[in-house]
């Protein structure tokens, strides 16, 4: 026990540093699948909600088969899979769209339900009101439609967080890839994978507190 | 990626019996879990609802902090670190298998926890002292009017949960434990046709969870009708 402090002591804030020098990548890659979901994700909601069959069955068969697979084995797909047809993702570019294609699907989701859930008289009345289609949108229906919105994207964000630790087996440098590294190393596994673990948390923690602040003020507003 | 059909008809005589058995690995892991992770949510939801401070405290942080962490992390940290910790302890030196079941159980605990924890709240207390006034014993009231309202309200969370479950197998194989995505990433530098394994491998986690989520909207369609 005395010998855990000891090592925590000596070689902590060399393990620290290094670990940090992976959160960079992680809140890239983040970051850029966040934004690519976040616009990937409207483009299938919008094909799912389409009349034309056309559009709707491949987003139908996307979503289905994105959210019934690991998210693992999308990276792996497009990382190793993919250079057999010509094509050769960097780790990064295949950790962000690898995410961003997960997490597509998971939007598309949220968006199909909370535009179908504000009432459709929202709609017509607006219209009545002599307001065009794309105004109404704008301006009644999809605020409304954000605010509930909100807590399940956040939450799809906060996984996408979580599952940048999986990147680290495409070879991206982030925070389980420096760790693993670092142990294989050192061999002072607890430290270093506690210390990515508090990491992790640093991050986590706050959004999810930021997705419960969000419930119980869209509870309020009720 | 045309040339799919041709690899699947020349080699899946060699490659599906093999990725099949371990499909068994993956749900034989995953039901483990799922069982392990149902015993732990339930008696962290009791601490949770607990009226000992202390109990909710440390059951909160539990449930905080194992939620807050991917998988991956936790998976390591039960595979990798009780090896170290005490060399001399052959029991600690978890096979992958065992260290699988143990990290998916621990986050599945404390996922579970919250599911079970707002079932429970969100029956009013009322309904238990309306039956017990009614002159039913407490053993009637708990099985005619609290749990199947009780029921209703957790079993699609729980569905979803096993299905994230069935997925999240896929990281265990990076503590080496038993299931498709070892036996993929195998075969797939073995054959060197990593695109035709790990598209096969997607199809196959697909086919499990599939049906799964078809029974869990299937359970929310007949719950929300009585309801």
């Amino acid at each position: 026990m005395e010998r855990f402090w000891q090592v925590l002591a000596q070689k902590g804030p060399y393990f620290l540093a290094t670990l940090v020098g992976g959160l960079e990548t992680t809140l890239v890659v983040a970051a850029g699948a966040m934004v690519f979901a976040l616009g990937f994700g409207l483009v299938i909601a919008l094909m799912r909600l389409s009349r034309l069959r056309l559009l709707r069955w491949p987003a139908i068969v996307y979503i289905e088969f994105i959210r019934g697979t690991p998210a693992l084995v999308q990276l792996f797909v497009i990382y190793f899979g993919l250079p057999d047809v010509g094509l050769r993702p960097s780790p990064l570019q295949a950790a962000i769209v690898g995410l961003g294609i997960n997490g597509a699907a998971y939007l598309a989701e949220i968006y199909r339900a909370g535009i179908a859930a504000i009432h459709r008289g929202q709609m017509e009345a607006a219209l009545t009101l002599g307001m065009t289609p794309l105004g109404a949108m704008r301006y009644i229906v999809l605020p409304q439609a954000i605010r509930t919105m909100l807590p399940p994207i956040t939450n799809v964000a906060i996984s996408l967080l979580k599952d940048t630790a999986l990147v680290s087996v495409v070879a991206a440098p982030e925070i389980m890839f420096f760790a693993r590294n670092l142990v294989t190393e050192t061999l002072q596994s607890m430290h270093i994978y506690l210390m990515a673990a508090a990491l992790y948390l640093c991050m986590t923690i706050p959004l999810s507190r930021f997705v419960a602040a969000l419930e119980r003020a869209r509870r309020a507003w009720r | 990626m045309l040339k799919l059909p041709a690899i699947y008809a020349e080699n899946y005589r060699d490659w599906l019996p093999e990725m099949l058995d371990a499909c068994l690995g993956t749900l034989k892991l995953a039901a483990v879990s799922f069982l392990l992770a149902l015993v732990l949510g339930l008696v962290f939801a009791m601490c949770r609802t607990s009226s000992v401070g202390l109990l909710r405290a440390v059951s909160g942080a539990y449930v905080e902090i194992a939620r807050g962490l991917p998988a991956l992390v936790i998976l390591y940290i039960v595979y990798f670190v009780p090896p170290q910790l005490m060399p001399d302890v052959a029991l600690v030196a978890l096979s992958g298998f065992s260290a699988a079941v143990i990290g998916l159980a621990i986050q599945g605990g404390a996922i579970l926890a919250e599911v079970f924890r707002s079932g429970i709240e969100a029956l009013h207390k009322g309904q238990t002292e309306a039956a017990l006034s009614l002159g039913m014993t407490p053993a009637k009231a708990m099985a005619h009017i609290i749990l199947p309202q009780a029921m209703r309200i957790v079993l699609p969370p729980v569905g979803n949960y096993a299905i994230g479950l069935l997925k999240d197998t896929a990281v265990c194989s990076l503590i080496a434990a038993p299931e498709l995505m070892l036996r993929a990433k195998d075969l797939a530098s073995s054959s060197f046709e990593p695109m035709a394994v790990f598209v096969l491998a997607a199809m196959l986690y697909f086919a499990m969870s599939y049906p799964l989520s078809l029974a869990v909207r299937l359970m929310e369609a007949r719950l929300g009708r009585r309801g």
